[in-house]
């Protein structure tokens, strides 16, 4: 099977029937994880569930605690993860922002602890629905961050977050972002690979000299005053530089063992070739978006979409010489940023940025739907793709306009 | 036989000074208050823990003072930690070289974990993590409180440990309110001890009286399992009064009956030193006027202020179920210990218990399973599952 | 003189002061004070100093800001602090001198306990700074002190100009967080900067501001002309004072740090090489090695590790950590094996131990302890400064009504 036919089989593995976060407990089973913190919220607690279950079937052998909390929850894994053991920790939401303190802390430790984040909506009100705002409270700070589409991406997705990870020139947190619901509740047939190929993939996990342990004496973290702070934020800023070198490499070494990952590992393009003007999101809005671009493709339209994946580091030369090719660019945010810059997403503020350099500039507008996990319709990207390409013909339409919001 | 992975390191107890190691491994060089009476114990407790130990140092006087970068004064391992984690450190550190050691993945030896925090980070932000360290008891760890009774490193504002009326940036005495800090200092170990049955060692201690910290150190690290030890630290800065009086103001604290020294090991309580001479009937406790008078947070108090402290210490003494340890009356009918104190946690047997600590019968083989079910356990997350056959 | 411009240092020698003027030369430019102190201990003493400087120059227009040294937070006994008190003449001036942890340089320098005369390590890496070290040229060095001229300059290091010594007889006054030292020591200062440095503000300006409070009495504007009329300036020429031997700090840049925060941790039977605690000293303990019991009380109870057993069972201390706060002289059974002695006697001794004199020769030794007690010995402390009463957070220029009122306590 050529390498082509292989990727259209899904890859290498045993096929299974599993949700979002059984398959990222798979991974994790198969990464051989060490120490888990667990903590009730939905939708990501699934993924501890499972991961509870396969202790107990003797499946994977860590260390399972069940925390008070979720700041307690990610403390453990830090802690846990600075004396050589490899976590896993995870959760959704307010639980997320509960753990905040340690999870701004985390990358500046450069703790290699990889994150499940179950995105939903922030209260208040409580909603349980998805929204991305949760793990992209984060994206200042260090943490990588990167998006899933489906349960398959989900297992991928956590090997690569480890081998990425804990790479001694990066040493980062990775938070995975798992659409509440559509992904983390509905389970599809995925490929999972066995020991051997993830062993192959995915080295142990080495501190080196950074090790905490009473054979390699250090004091690690002294309180810094403004002599010093510059130095270690800059060190942090020249590793993150290094991560999306790392990631490239390691999506080679995913690609050639698992036998799928797609075409580059920052972004996927949906019959974007000749098109003219495309919609761009991240997670499970990529379903309804390419059934949007199949029925307009049938009629004749030019359009396409573009899924991004890592949002952390963000792909920024990548996304100038994808983006710039076409007349208009349809930015679909599953979150808000009330008081930015033109009042619009996360995504769109961000997008505007990395492009604000280039040559020929497309024309962006932003879309703000799905909030609270509101169901994005593939109807609701015909209406966006139709923005979007009178955007593309120099039409006068609104910068930011919010979708599927009754009067 | 192999042990439990994990298994605590057996010290045994200094019992006096000329005894005690000489080896510091906390060290000089550390931005401290003259006469710092929370340095001090951060030295008792390395000295009595010795090299094979890892310390989790959560943000607060001890971290901040000590640990400046780019030096430190700490000889074994450190690692900051956040100010409400001392319980979630100490039980990631734990659980991190306990799978570490299982898995072959590390040497099996048995390493100290202690996590220190101040009354603030722990007996306020933290005191559910604490909670929940001491509730699993499969994991070897020292949480080490270091009380000066008040939230020292933002320059000195109330805590629930502050004593009641004392000053602090937070309860300045004015023109309308004289006593401005109106609680009365939550009870810390006695609290954790009634609510943690399963923990095998807590204690209430002072570096005023060195020796008997070190021990109460070296009890709990060698119990097995998680363990809490609560030191009272006179503080210069935040009690206002000269530093070389120090020690003086710690022995005080105990002689006038208001701290009291005790340590509850495998489900046993005693005091200790002059705590239990009082209790025994050998002392009497000497006014809280003579402790109170002699520091400036108290500088604004007046006869009505002292009365109510002491009256507040003779009915802790007077009323309370045990002094100083459990705050109920008890009206009967009596199931009150009998004469003979009978140790707790060896009374309950269950087979192939997962317990930190050498005990027999707890060994790796044991903690690869219990023995499992015997059919299928089925739910949500298996139904459908084709590899299931569902 | 080695001075650079990395963090910490004075101006080079060569690079002239603000335009060229020395410090009085020219009164319209704004004017930094600083004072020195011991950390708690001084604290709102010398907030209470800054506050009235810029109380003062108010009375002539000028505008002012006070400045607490934000590195030196937060502060511990002892530990060598400073706060400022910067005025101008109009607000683009001062604001000059805003947003910065200190001033560059400083007009007046106060330094209220005299045992910090021989330098100040407040912090690591820097090392024991002089504690003249950022003043400008031409610049007044105000000490309390009993001491004479020349003791002071053994210990205060030269400058390559010109400058005034001001001394202003008396000791320093501790105190501590919540209970203020009411003993008149800010009067006399204030009198003192006064007397030696009108171009700062003038005795009839800071006069207008004691009268103006009401809760202040005659007996504050007694102490303000003590201060006046007390002080001593004597005319500093460059070269004269100690030698200057400070090494200004290199910090290595991130390439050369560790990743991830590390520190390599003090190696076994070694200290702290990167910061020294011996500058928070006003004493230091002299033990008797002849009479100790070696009942090693001294050594379990220092806070500070200063304490060595050696193969004799006695304890010699490490002078370079020993903060002085006297626990181990409270400790010790034996009375007066361990004296604390005022740490200005050990200027030729330095941080150097001792112990090694006492084996060589024991009647040296003791002949050098008896004299060193002899000339400095400080009794034990009080519990705290209850002979004064004036609240702390009310401050000197606010009403406190019950300031006066000591029944007030035991009613």
């Amino acid at each position: 099977m050529t390498m082509q036919e292989t990727e259209e089989r899904g890859g290498r593995g045993t096929e299974k029937l599993m949700t979002g976060t059984q398959a990222v407990a798979q991974a994790v089973r198969l990464a051989d994880v060490d120490v888990t913190a667990a903590y009730p919220i939905r939708p990501y607690d699934g993924v501890m569930q499972a991961v509870a279950k396969l202790i107990a079937d003797g499946d994977l052998d860590a260390e399972y605690i069940v925390a008070e909390g979720e700041h307690s929850q990610f403390e453990i894994c830090k802690h846990a993860s600075a004396v050589g053991s490899r976590v896993f920790v995870g959760s959704s939401g307010v639980g997320w922002m509960y753990a905040m303190e340690s999870l701004a802390v985390t990358p500046s430790l450069r703790l290699p602890v990889v994150a499940m984040i179950g995105n939903r909506a922030l209260d208040d009100p409580g909603a349980f629905g998805v929204e991305h705002n949760d793990a992209m409270s984060v994206r200042d700070l260090g943490w990588q961050l990167n998006w899933v589409e489906n349960a398959q991406e989900c297992f991928d997705a956590t090997l690569m977050a480890y081998r990425v990870a804990e790479d001694s020139r990066v040493s980062f947190p990775v938070g995975i972002g798992v659409d509440g619901a559509f992904i983390t509740h509905s389970q599809t047939l995925i490929k999972i690979p066995d020991q051997e190929m993830v062993d192959e993939f995915l080295p142990p996990y080495d501190l080196g000299d950074r090790l905490l342990h009473p054979d390699n004496p250090i004091s690690i973290a002294p309180q810094a005053n403004e002599d010093w702070v510059m130095e270690i934020r800059k060190q942090t800023d020249d590793a993150a530089k290094r991560v999306k070198g790392v990631i490239q490499e390691a999506h080679d070494d995913f690609k050639r063992i698992f036998g799928r990952g797609g075409d580059n590992p920052f972004f996927e393009e949906y019959m974007t070739e000749d098109a003219e003007y495309v919609l761009f999101g991240m997670g499970s809005l990529s379903l309804p978006a390419k059934v949007m671009v199949r029925r307009l493709r049938d009629q004749g339209e030019k359009v396409g979409f573009v899924r991004l994946k890592w949002f952390r580091p963000f792909p920024t030369e990548e996304m100038v010489e994808v983006l710039t090719r076409f007349k208009a660019v349809g930015i679909v945010d599953r979150d808000y940023s009330y008081g930015s810059p033109k009042q619009g997403g996360v995504l769109f503020t961000d997008l505007r940025a990395a492009l604000y350099d280039a040559e020929v500039r497309p024309r962006l507008v932003n879309f703000i739907g799905g909030l609270g996990g509101r169901e994005l319709t593939p109807e609701m990207m015909d209406d966006m793709a139709d923005t979007t390409k009178r955007a593309a013909a120099g039409e006068d339409v609104p910068t930011v306009r919010w979708i599927g919001v009754r009067e | 036989m192999t042990m439990a992975p994990g298994r605590a390191l057996q010290l045994d107890p200094i019992k006096s000074i000329k005894k005690a190691p000489e080896e510091e491994y906390y060290q000089s060089g550390h931005r401290t208050c003259q006469g710092c009476l929370s340095a001090l114990p951060m030295r008792l407790m390395a000295k009595a823990a010795g090299p094979r130990t890892i310390v989790l140092g959560t943000t607060g006087c001890m971290y901040v003072a000590n640990t400046t970068y780019m030096s430190t004064p700490w000889v074994v391992p450190w690692m900051h930690t956040q100010l409400g984690a001392a319980g979630s450190a100490a039980l990631g550190t734990s659980a991190g070289l306990k799978a570490l050691m299982r898995k072959g993945k590390i040497k099996d030896e048995p390493i100290n974990v202690i996590a220190f925090c101040g009354d603030g980070g722990g007996a306020d932000m933290g005191l559910a993590a604490i909670s929940a360290a001491l509730t699993d008891v499969e994991y070897n760890l020292l949480i080490f409180l270091y009380d000066n009774e008040s939230y020292a490193n933002t320059d000195i504002q109330t805590s629930g440990q502050t004593p009641w009326g004392a000053v602090t940036t937070f309860s300045p005495p004015g023109k309308k309110h004289r006593i401005m800090q109106r609680r009365w200092k939550k009870n810390v170990p006695g609290m954790l001890a009634a609510g943690h049955p399963d923990t095998k060692y807590i204690a209430s201690g002072t570096p005023a009286i060195p020796v008997d910290m070190m021990d109460k150190v070296r009890a709990a690290l060698s119990a097995g399992g998680p363990t809490y030890v609560h030191v009272l630290d006179p503080c210069p800065k935040g009690w206002h009064y000269d530093p070389e009086h120090s020690t003086e103001l710690g022995k005080l604290a105990i002689e006038t009956g208001i701290y009291p020294l005790y340590e509850i090991k495998e489900g046993v309580c005693n005091f200790t030193g002059t705590t239990r001479q009082i209790a025994q009937g050998r002392r009497e406790r000497k006014p809280v006027r003579e402790y109170l008078e002699k520091q400036g947070r108290f500088a604004h108090f007046k006869n009505q202020d002292f009365a109510y402290f002491q009256k507040k210490i003779d009915e802790m003494w007077e009323q309370w179920i045990i002094p100083g340890v459990i705050a109920f009356s008890y009206g009967g009918p009596i199931n009150i210990t009998s004469e003979k104190a009978t140790v707790r946690n060896n009374n309950v047997e269950r087979d192939n218990a997962s317990w930190a600590g050498e005990r027999p019968g707890h060994a790796h083989e044991e903690l690869e399973g219990d023995g499992g079910l015997d059919r299928e356990w089925r739910d949500d997350n298996m139904m459908g599952d084709p590899s299931s056959g569902n | 003189m080695t001075t650079g411009r990395e963090a910490g240092d004075a101006l080079p020698a060569d690079q002239d002061t603000q335009q060229g003027h020395t410090s009085t030369e020219v009164r319209e430019e704004a004017k930094s004070v600083e004072f020195t102190y011991r950390g708690i201990f001084q604290k709102t003493l010398a907030a209470n100093l800054c506050k009235h400087v810029v109380m003062a120059a108010r009375k002539r227009e000028w505008l002012g800001s006070t400045i607490q040294r934000y590195s030196d937070s937060p502060e511990r006994n002892g530990i060598p602090a400073k706060q400022f008190a910067v005025i101008a003449p109009d607000t683009e001036t001062l604001e000059g001198h805003m947003a910065k942890y200190e001033p560059n340089e400083l007009d007046v320098i106060t330094c209220l306990d005299d045992t910090m005369a021989d330098g100040i390590e407040s912090w690591a890496w820097y090392g024991r700074q002089p504690i003249n070290v950022r003043l400008r040229r031409g610049g007044t060095l105000l000490v309390i002190s009993n001491r004479s001229k020349e003791e002071l300059l053994r210990i205060i290091p030269q400058k390559p100009w010109d400058w005034t010594l001001a001394i202003l007889p008396g000791t320093p006054s501790l105190a501590g967080l919540w209970v203020y030292r009411d003993d008149g020591t800010d009067m006399r200062v204030l009198g003192a900067i006064a007397s030696s440095r009108p171009d700062i503000f003038e005795m009839s300006e800071i006069e207008a501001v004691i009268r103006d409070d009401d809760a202040l009495g005659d007996d504050y504007i007694a102490a303000l002309k003590s201060g006046h009329d007390e002080v001593v300036v004597h005319e500093i020429k460059a070269g004269e004072g100690a030698e200057d031997t400070y090494e200004p700090v290199k910090l290595p840049g991130y390439k050369e740090m560790r990743e991830a925060i590390i520190v390599p941790a003090v190696k076994v039977g070694e200290k702290n090489p990167n910061y020294r605690t011996s500058s928070d000293r006003t004493m230091r303990p002299v033990v008797n090695f002849d009479t100790c019991i070696k009942c090693r009380q001294c050594w379990i109870d220092c806070p500070d590790e200063c304490f060595d057993i050696t193969d004799e069972e006695l304890h010699p201390i490490n002078y370079n950590y020993c903060t002085g706060c006297g626990i181990c002289a409270q400790v010790c059974p034996v009375e007066d094996c361990i004296v604390m002695v005022n740490d200005l006697e050990f200027v030729e001794e330095g941080d150097k131990d001792m112990f090694p004199l006492y084996k060589e020769d024991r009647d040296s030794y003791q002949e050098w302890r008896e004299e060193k007690i002899e000339k400095g010995r400080i009794q034990h402390h009080d519990y705290f400064n209850a002979d004064t009463w004036a609240w702390a957070g009310s401050g000197q220029a606010e009403n406190t009504p019950d300031r006066n009122d000591r029944t007030a306590r035991n009613s």
